[in-house]
């Protein structure tokens, strides 16, 4: 059947039967690649959007939940204006593989879209990653972190937060997801779909002469119908182009101002998989509309395209607008005049493609005839897969018991660990402090904090999370351990958590143990959300994460937490403040090994940390109040590493400050993992001590005491910082 | 009348918007002309080039900006005595423009801001800047104080000085050499510098003193919620830090 209609695609034989008997005929090659498109897991979330459905996503707070190309979430009120921050997450794991500059560039680019397309302004990024350990696996992560640099750099996007963790899991398959925020006023967030009254209105598509790059894959493969299943996921690269993106955001900022002022309501969406059929199909769909699209009219990079490459296509840098016919005129004049794309780069122009239509039907014409006419519902409608999956067995855990630590040795070898070492040698590749509104830079502290709006003092703070090592060993549990920790990193800062987003990495649906696995995230991250009272205001689902040999990759539930801070000066900053201070230890303590870095280098099982949701909100009680109260010196999750490295990263903070200040602490075993705060406070009497245990002061100099082993804090920080630096000089 | 500041935009320019809102919280009155707009540059007192990626960097970062229209004003403005003063891209137009240091003519470098070295890649870091030159020598130093320790960050990848034998010789002795990178204590060593850069320079000056070109951001770290040292009680909406040499960029204007 599929050799009948013409190319291969990656629909399944029954889909490409209920496209033909609803169409009465067999469809056109545009229309073939248009289901294509559309009904891919990519686009219709169609193994995964019934599962997603569990994940809280109401609060007060939340102006907009997920269903759009971003979430946003209030932030704060400023001059009498309620501002929202806009937040999109997603991943580009398989072209990072495949290309790493390109493709992780691209991801910057498209989260990028996500945002500006809310009627935001692009305030900062993030970028989880995830590497093997194998030489491919470094070729890939310096690639993919230059080509993250490289995009953000360029269009003035400041990296805000991330983190790297690099295991043997990924060495085929590498993850690079990606975070964006934007700030709004609430009032001024435009819409995704066609608003009231848009019969007649005018489609304007503006960015980059579509071409050829992001149509492959599926379309054009003669391969299996495995093979074509995985490359229709893995989707093909696209060509970033940050400096035509640099233009495009300002020119649209400018659109926005413009709308504002003429208090027009018009929708705006990014162009991501399904090229202009999808954005345009989406946009008037969920309005309640059809759309007439006219394919000669799309600005094109070489003529002679097939109309299906033109319609379906995933050229980068382009955006849609819905627009008043009139005022179509004229925000065309400031793309095309006041910011002369097709000066900045080869045919870009803002253009009218089409218009809505009030006949819910999609149709495109090219050349005089009509290359596809479908129901719009019937394309961009819900599909479904049921997909059948296995029970995951959860960790037992061997009993905890913890085999004698010898610090001494051991904790050198921990800063050390690939997990543990600075990121600075990556990091310090982008640019974290664009837009002057940075209060704590990429690396600073747990989590990076933002002053967005000029001459407010609200402030915006963002942190991710998600241990491989943990999802090696149980995929509920770390997804709800990433929710926990996320929030922890917030919390640190002296942000209060109000969202989260995330992004599920997980491997073949169509294997019942590997989406069994993805099943059990989801119900982790739904649990641990609702415990915890935060909404998921959007998320991603990137699948298909598996290696040739059929291996899945860690389960990898990455989620990131947006906190807000009524006033800047609330921000805890970091490094250890003064000798003398109490050093508590706030919230979990529990000495169990399992998932640490402790355990991989003593190549030992022990159970997880146990997460106790009681605890983490008494937790987050006490370090507020501390602050609040202002006897909060400093603090820092315990994490990776565990409490050591958590109380050495305050003293190195510290030492670059210039501050000689060190610690006595008395511990058991000060390198489990088990969470919680290290909190420095000036005044334990002031602290509700039933949730916190005091495990000693800081100290003047430069010596960390530990259980009576003394450290030298400037050669610590030489062992933490040089294994990554010698990697990737 | 208050002297009117033009923040140029070029596409790929992309730290306009915290440059003017530094200058404009230090009484200053700035405001941005985008390229398509050029003409109007020609009516304003002073120019602030600003960060950013001025034509993607092709070939040398400034190469391709320092022949755009924009400059056509920015050069006759210099040369008529206005005050010019470039940070980071900007620093890397007016070098590919000739204006500073100045030794050749118009629009044939003599140095240029290069590829970081010894490792040719981007680098974020925290910076300080030490006032080389008596203040004076520069109309847009002339409120700071003798050795003056403005922090800013370093966010390049071309931001190496490299020139000459000769040309860097001329630039010591004949006073270009404006400000040098430094530690938080005003130690000025090859620790202090992010990026390979000769004789440490961060900013270099033309030879009448009107025109700056300095590599750090100071409007990065320019108020006081950007300071990671901030003393608690200030107020951290203020300006402050960076703001120093901004505030005496506008004092040579009044």
């Amino acid at each position: 059947m599929v050799n009948e209609l013409g190319p291969n695609v990656a629909l399944r034989d029954d889909e490409l039967q209920r496209i033909a008997e609803q169409l009465g005929r067999q469809p056109t090659a545009v229309e073939l690649h248009a289901f294509d498109a559309q009904w891919s897991e990519h686009c219709s979330y169609k193994s995964s959007r019934h599962h997603l459905a569990h994940l809280p996503a109401t609060s007060a707070r939340v102006v907009l939940g997920p269903g759009e190309d971003a979430g946003a979430i209030h932030l704060g009120t400023h001059a009498g204006e309620r501002y929202a921050v806009v937040v999109a997450h997603e991943s580009h794991n398989h072209p990072s593989q495949v290309v790493p500059f390109e493709g992780a560039a691209t991801g910057i680019g498209g989260i990028v879209r996500d945002v500006l397309c809310m009627g935001a302004e692009v305030i900062a990024v993030a970028d989880p990653l995830r590497f093997g350990r194998n030489a491919h696996a470094r070729h890939v992560a310096q690639g993919a972190v230059d080509g993250i640099g490289a995009y953000g750099n360029a269009i003035g996007v400041p990296n805000l937060a991330g983190d790297v963790y690099f295991n043997e899991g990924f060495d085929d398959n590498c993850l690079v997801n990606v975070v964006a925020l934007g700030i709004v006023k609430e009032s001024d967030l435009i819409h995704s779909f066609a608003p009231k009254g848009a019969e007649g209105w005018s489609i304007v598509l503006v960015g980059k002469a579509t071409d050829a790059s992001g149509f492959g894959g599926a379309s054009f493969s003669s391969a299996t119908l495995d093979a074509q299943e995985s490359e229709l996921n893995k989707g093909a690269v696209q060509v970033p182009d940050p400096f035509l993106k640099n233009v495009l955001m300002r020119a649209s900022y400018r659109v926005f101002a413009m709308l504002r002022e003429r208090k027009i309501t018009a929708a705006f969406k990014d162009l991501g998989a399904g090229g202009i059929m999808g954005c345009s199909a989406e946009i008037t769909a969920h309005g309640g509309y059809g759309a007439e699209i006219n394919l000669d009219a799309v600005n094109v990079a070489v003529d002679g395209m097939p109309p299906a490459v033109i319609a379906v296509g995933e050229t980068q840098e382009r955006l849609l607008w819905i627009l008043p016919p009139d005022v179509a005129f004229d925000v065309v004049r400031i793309y095309n005049d006041e910011f002369s794309l097709p000066e900045v780069a080869y045919n870009a122009r803002a253009a009218v493609i089409g218009r809505v239509t009030p006949e819910r039907r999609y149709v495109l014409r090219y050349r005089g005839s009509v290359a596809m006419d479908v129901d719009i519902e019937f394309l961009t409608g819900r599909i479904r897969d049921e997909l059948p999956y296995s029970e995951v067995i959860r960790h037992a855990g061997a009993a905890p018991e913890l085999p004698a630590v010898d610090v001494e040795t051991l904790f050198p070898q921990i800063l050390a660990h690939h997990d543990v070492a600075s990121r600075e040698p990556l990091y310090r590749r982008y640019d974290a402090v664009v837009r002057g509104c940075t209060v704590l830079p990429r690396g600073a502290a747990d989590a990076g904090v933002l002053a967005p709006i000029p001459g407010s003092r609200l402030a915006v703070a963002l942190a991710v999370a998600g241990n491989p090592r943990y999802g090696r060993i149980d995929s509920a549990y770390a997804a709800e351990h990433a929710v926990v920790e996320a929030m922890r990193r917030v919390v640190a800062v002296g942000a209060r958590p109000i969202g989260l987003t995330d992004c599920l990495n997980f491997g073949n649906p169509r294997k019942p143990d590997q989406y069994g696995s993805f099943v059990a995230a989801v119900e982790g991250l739904a649990h641990a959300a609702t415990e915890l009272d935060l909404p998921f205001v959007s998320g991603n689902v990137s699948l298909y994460n598996e290696s040739a040999d059929g291996h899945a990759v860690p389960a990898s539930a990455i989620v990131a937490c947006i906190g807000s801070v009524e006033d800047v000066a609330q921000v805890v900053m970091p490094g250890l403040k003064e000798a003398g201070s109490a050093l508590l230890w706030v919230g979990s303590r529990e000495l169990v090994l399992g998932g640490s870095v402790l355990a991989e280098i003593l190549n030992v099982d022990g159970a997880l940390p146990k997460i106790s949701f009681a605890a983490e909100r008494a937790a987050i009680g006490i370090v507020h109040d501390a602050n609040a109260r202002g006897v909060l010196r400093s603090c820092r999750v315990v994490s990776d590493g565990g409490m050591l490295t958590a109380l050495a990263r305050l003293a190195f903070d510290a030492m670059l400050r210039g501050r000689a200040i060190g610690a006595e602490i008395d511990f058991g075993n000060p390198l489990c993992e088990a969470g919680g705060f290290i909190c420095e406070v000036s005044d334990a009497s002031q602290i509700d001590i039933t949730g916190a245990l005091r495990i000693g002061q800081t100290v003047a100099g430069s010596q960390l005491i530990v259980n009576g082993v003394q450290f030298d804090i400037p050669g610590l920080f030489e062992v933490w910082s040089q294994p990554l630096a010698e990697l990737y000089p | 009348m208050k002297a009117r500041i033009a923040v140029p935009v070029f596409p790929g320019t992309n730290s306009e918007d915290e440059t003017v809102r530094l200058l404009r919280d230090c009484g200053g009155d700035a405001e941005l002309v985008h390229w398509t707009s050029a003409p109007a540059l020609a009516t304003y007192d002073a120019y602030v080039l600003s960060g950013g990626f001025a034509y993607e960097d092709r070939i040398r970062a400034g190469a391709i900006a320092a022949h755009d229209r924009i400059m056509d004003y920015v050069i006759e403005g210099a040369e008529y005595g206005k005050l010019v003063f470039g940070i980071c891209n900007g620093a890397q137009i007016l070098l590919e423009a000739g204006l500073v240091p100045g030794t050749g003519p118009i629009r044939r470098a003599t140095a240029a801001f290069a590829k970081n070295a010894p490792e040719p890649h981007f680098v974020c870091r925290h910076v300080y800047l030490k006032l080389e030159i008596e203040p004076a020598r520069c109309a847009i130093t002339a409120a700071l104080p003798p050795g003056a320790l403005v922090p800013a960050w370093a966010a390049h990848s071309e931001g190496r000085l490299a020139a000459s034998p000769e040309e860097l010789e001329r630039i010591v002795s004949d006073g270009h050499l404006a400000f040098a990178y430094a530690h938080a204590d005003g130690r000025v060593d090859d620790a202090a510098v992010p990026n390979g850069s000769a004789l440490r320079c961060a900013g270099l000056i033309n030879r009448t003193g009107n025109v700056l070109a300095i590599m750090p951001h100071p409007e990065r770290d320019g108020w006081n919620f950007n300071h990671l040292d901030r003393p608690s009680g200030d107020d951290v909406l203020a300006p402050s830090g960076g703001a120093a040499l901004f505030r005496s960029f506008i004092e040579a204007l009044s």
